[in-house]
C-alpha cells in the first residue's frame, strides 16, 4: 500500500514540474489540475479523506475555474479565438490525461482493496475535523477569517485603480 | 471558551472589532477624520485596558495561546507603536491618497497579526499571526499605487514573504514529523526526553529560522529590505521596521526559551554567524548610501544583528536586554521616519540626502529631532540607543560571548560614520535656492509635531533615567 503513496506523490511532483516549465498558460493549468488531484490522493492514502475531498472541490474545482475565467476575460480579441482552437489539440492534453488515468487507476485499486493501508493509522473523517476546528482550534478559525478579510480589503483597494505600471527598469523604455 | 479565556484575549477582540467597525463606517460614508479618530481611540483604549487590567495576567488558552508577562508587554509595545504610526499617517495620506480609509483597516489587522504572534505557543497560531501580518503588509506596501516603485516593492515583498512562509511551513512539518506535536511545550518535552537534536529536527528548525530571519531581515534573508523600505509609504515603512519585527522577536524569544535552545551549540552557532554577518553587511552597505530610506533599511539590518547578540546570550538578562533594546530601537525608528514623513512633499518623499542639506538652518527643530534620533541609532550617550547597546553588551559579556561583543563594538564604530555624515549634511550651508514646499493646513502638522516631541523626550528620558523602564521589564518578564 505504501506504493500507492509514492506513485501519487511522484505524479504530483512530475505534474508540478510540468506546470512551471510550460509557456502556455492553459497547458500549465491542465497540469496544475493533475497536480491537485495527485495531492488529494496523497491525502486520501494518508488517511484524510475529508481534506482530500476539499482539495478536489476547492483547488482543482473552484480556484482553477476562477483562473480560467480570468484568462478568458483577458483574451477577447479575434485572433484569441483562433488561438484557443489550438489549446486543446491532442498533443496538449495527452500528458495530463495519462497522469490522470494513472491516478484514477490507483484510486480504483485502493477502493477495491477496501482499506487505506498501513500508512494511515486511522482515517480522520469530516466529523473529527469539524469537532477539532470548532473545539480547541476555534480561535484559529476566527483568525483565518480575519486573514481573509485582510486579503479582500487589500485586493479591493489595489484592484480598483488603473495605473501606469512602471518598473524602474522599464522607466526609460517607455519615455 | 470560558469567561476567563475571553477576558484574557480581549485586546485581540478590540482590534478585530475595530477593523470591522471601520469597514462598516467606510460603507456608510468615507470620512478620513472619523476613521482616523476611531483608529486612534481604539488603539488607545486597547492599550489602557492592557495596562489597567492585564498586568500580571498569566493565563493560557489551550492549545493556542499563552498570555503572560512577556506577551502583555510585547502587545502593549506593539499597540503603542501602531498608535504612533497611525498618528503620523493622517497628514501623510491626507496629502497623497484619494482613498485612504482602507489603510487603517490594514494597519489594525497588521497590529492584530503581530499581537497574535507574541502570545502564540503553537505552530497554528504562529502561522496564522504571521500570515495576517504579511497579508496586511502586502497591500499596505503597495497602497499608494500612483507612486513609482510601490508596485515593485509590493510584488517583491509578496513573492519573498510567500517563499519564506513556504520554508517556515516545511520546517514546521519536519518538526511535527519528528516530535508529533505542534505545541512549543510538547516539542520541548520531546527534546529533553530524547536528549538532543536529531538531523531531521535540526533541518526543521533550520528551515524555520529562514522564515523568521526573513521577517527580521537578517542576512542572508535581507535582500528585500532596502527596496521595500524605499518603495513603501513612509508610515508603512515605519510599521515594517517596528511592529512587524517586534512581533517576530517576541515570538522568537518565546520559542527559543521554551525549547531551551541555548543548550544546543549548533543552533547558537547558526545565530552567531547570522548576527555577525547581519551587523557587517548592514553597516557596510549603508556606508555609501545616498538615500535616507535605504540607509535606514541597512541600518535596521545591522540593528537586528546587535539585537541577536543579546538574544544569543540567553537567560533572563539577555531577554531583558533584547526587550529594552527593542523599545529604544522602536522609539528611534519611529522618530526618524516621523521626520521623514513630515519633510516629504506630495510628489516624493524626502529620501535623498540632498533634501537634508542645510536643514538645520531652515527648520531647526526638525533637524534637532532628527539629529537626536540618528545619535540614538549610533548609540551615543544620553540617548536610549546608548543604554540599549550598553545593556546588550552587558548581556554578551555576562555570558562571555567575546567574539560577538567585539564584533558589535567594531560595527558601532563603522555605523557612526554614516549617521554622523547625515548630521554633517544637515549643518552645511545651503547651496541651491530654497524651493518653497507647498505646505498644507498647519493644523495637520500639529499632531505629527506633538508625536515627534513625545518621542524625542522619551528618547532622552530613557537615555538619562533608564531604570524606570528596566524595572517595568524586569517585573513583567
Amino acid at each position: 500500500m505504501e506504493l500507492t503513496f509514492y506513485i501519487a506523490s511522484g505524479i504530483a511532483i512530475v505534474a508540478t514540474i510540468m506546470v512551471i516549465t510550460r509557456y502556455n498558460l492553459i497547458h500549465a493549468l491542465l497540469y496544475l489540475v493533475v497536480s491537485f488531484l495527485a495531492v488529494a490522493l496523497v491525502f486520501f492514502v494518508l488517511g484524510a479523506p475529508f481534506v482530500a475531498a476539499l482539495e478536489v472541490i476547492v483547488y482543482a474545482g473552484a480556484i482553477v475555474v476562477l483562473i480560467i475565467f480570468v484568462i478568458m476575460m483577458l483574451n477577447l480579441k479575434e485572433e484569441a479565438v483562433e488561438e484557443e482552437r489550438h489549446w486543446l489539440t491532442r498533443d496538449v492534453f495527452i500528458g495530463p490525461a495519462i497522469l490522470s488515468v494513472l491516478l484514477l487507476a490507483e484510486l480504483v485499486y485502493i477502493i477495491i482493496q477496501g482499506d487505506t493501508g498501513q500508512i494511515a493509522t486511522k482515517a480522520i473523517d469530516a466529523k473529527a475535523v469539524g469537532i477539532s476546528l470548532y473545539g480547541p482550534y476555534v480561535i484559529g478559525v476566527e483568525l483565518s477569517g480575519i486573514l481573509l478579510m485582510a486579503g479582500i480589503v487589500g485586493a479591493y483597494h489595489l484592484g480598483r485603480q488603473k495605473k501606469k505600471v512602471v518598473h524602474r527598469f522599464l522607466e526609460h523604455a517607455e519615455e | 471558551m470560558t469567561a476567563n479565556d475571553f477576558l484574557s484575549i480581549v485586546p485581540l477582540f478590540i482590534l478585530t472589532s475595530t477593523a470591522i467597525l471601520i469597514m462598516f463606517s467606510i460603507s456608510v460614508k468615507r470620512n478620513h477624520k472619523v476613521i482616523y479618530a476611531i483608529t486612534l481611540a481604539s488603539l488607545l483604549a486597547d492599550f489602557v485596558y492592557l495596562m489597567v487590567y492585564m498586568r500580571g495576567t498569566s493565563h493560557s488558552i489551550e492549545p493556542l495561546f499563552i498570555i503572560d508577562g512577556l506577551g502583555v508587554f510585547y502587545i502593549g509595545l506593539i499597540l503603542i507603536t501602531s498608535l504612533i504610526v497611525a498618528m503620523m499617517s493622517y497628514a501623510y495620506f491626507e496629502q497623497r491618497e484619494e482613498r485612504k480609509e482602507e489603510y487603517y483597516i490594514l494597519l489594525i489587522l497588521g497590529t492584530l497579526g503581530a499581537s497574535t504572534l507574541v502570545i502564540s505557543k503553537h505552530f497554528v497560531s504562529l502561522f496564522l499571526g504571521l500570515e495576517i501580518l504579511s497579508v496586511a503588509l502586502y497591500s499596505m506596501i503597495a497602497y499608494q499605487r500612483k507612486r513609482e516603485r510601490s508596485d515593485e516593492a509590493g510584488i517583491k515583498y509578496l513573492i519573498l514573504a510567500a517563499f519564506s512562509s513556504a520554508f517556515l511551513l516545511f520546517g514546521m512539518a519536519l518538526v511535527y514529523l519528528v516530535t508529533g506535536t505542534m505545541a512549543f511545550e510538547g516539542i520541548a518535552r520531546h527534546l529533553t526526553a530524547n536528549d538532543g537534536l536529531s538531523f531531521m529536527l535540526f533541518a526543521g528548525l533550520g528551515l524555520m529560522i529562514v522564515g523568521v530571519g526573513f521577517k527580521l531581515s537578517l542576512v542572508p534573508f535581507h535582500m528585500w529590505a532596502a527596496d521595500v523600505y524605499e518603495g513603501a509609504p513612509v508610515p508603512v515603512t515605519a510599521f515594517i521596521a517596528t511592529v512587524s519585527k517586534g512581533g517576530v522577536v517576541g515570538l522568537l524569544i518565546r520559542f527559543f526559551v521554551t525549547l531551551n535552545g541555548h543548550q544546543y551549540p549548533t543552533l547558537v552557532l547558526i545565530f552567531t554567524v547570522i548576527a555577525i554577518t547581519s551587523m557587517f553587511t548592514g553597516n557596510i552597505l549603508a556606508l555609501r548610501q545616498n538615500n535616507v530610506k535605504r540607509l535606514l533599511a541597512y541600518s535596521s539590518i545591522a540593528h537586528m544583528g546587535y539585537l541577536l547578540v543579546a538574544f544569543i546570550a540567553g537567560n533572563a538578562l539577555g531577554t531583558e536586554a533584547v526587550t529594552f533594546y527593542l523599545v529604544s530601537y522602536f522609539i528611534t525608528t519611529l522618530g526618524a521616519f516621523g521626520i521623514l514623513a513630515m519633510l516629504s512633499d506630495t510628489e516624493h518623499d524626502a529620501e535623498a540626502t540632498e533634501d537634508y542639506r542645510g536643514l538645520f538652518w531652515r527648520r531647526p527643530w526638525a533637524a534637532a529631532t532628527f539629529t537626536a534620533m540618528l545619535l540614538s541609532l549610533a548609540g551615543i550617550p544620553l540617548t536610549a540607543g546608548f543604554v540599549g547597546k550598553f545593556y546588550v553588551i552587558a548581556a554578551g559579556v555576562n555570558m562571555q560571548e567575546w567574539l560577538l561583543v567585539v564584533m558589535l563594538a567594531v560595527n558601532s564604530v563603522i555605523g557612526l560614520y554614516y549617521y554622523i555624515r547625515i548630521i554633517a549634511i544637515m549643518f552645511e550651508q545651503q547651496t541651491k535656492a530654497e524651493t518653497s514646499n507647498t505646505r498644507l493646513n498647519p493644523a495637520i502638522y500639529i499632531v505629527s509635531s506633538v508625536t515627534l516631541a513625545i518621542l524625542t523626550v522619551s528618547l532622552i528620558w530613557l537615555g538619562v533615567f533608564p531604570s524606570g523602564l528596566m524595572g517595568i521589564i524586569k517585573s513583567l518578564l
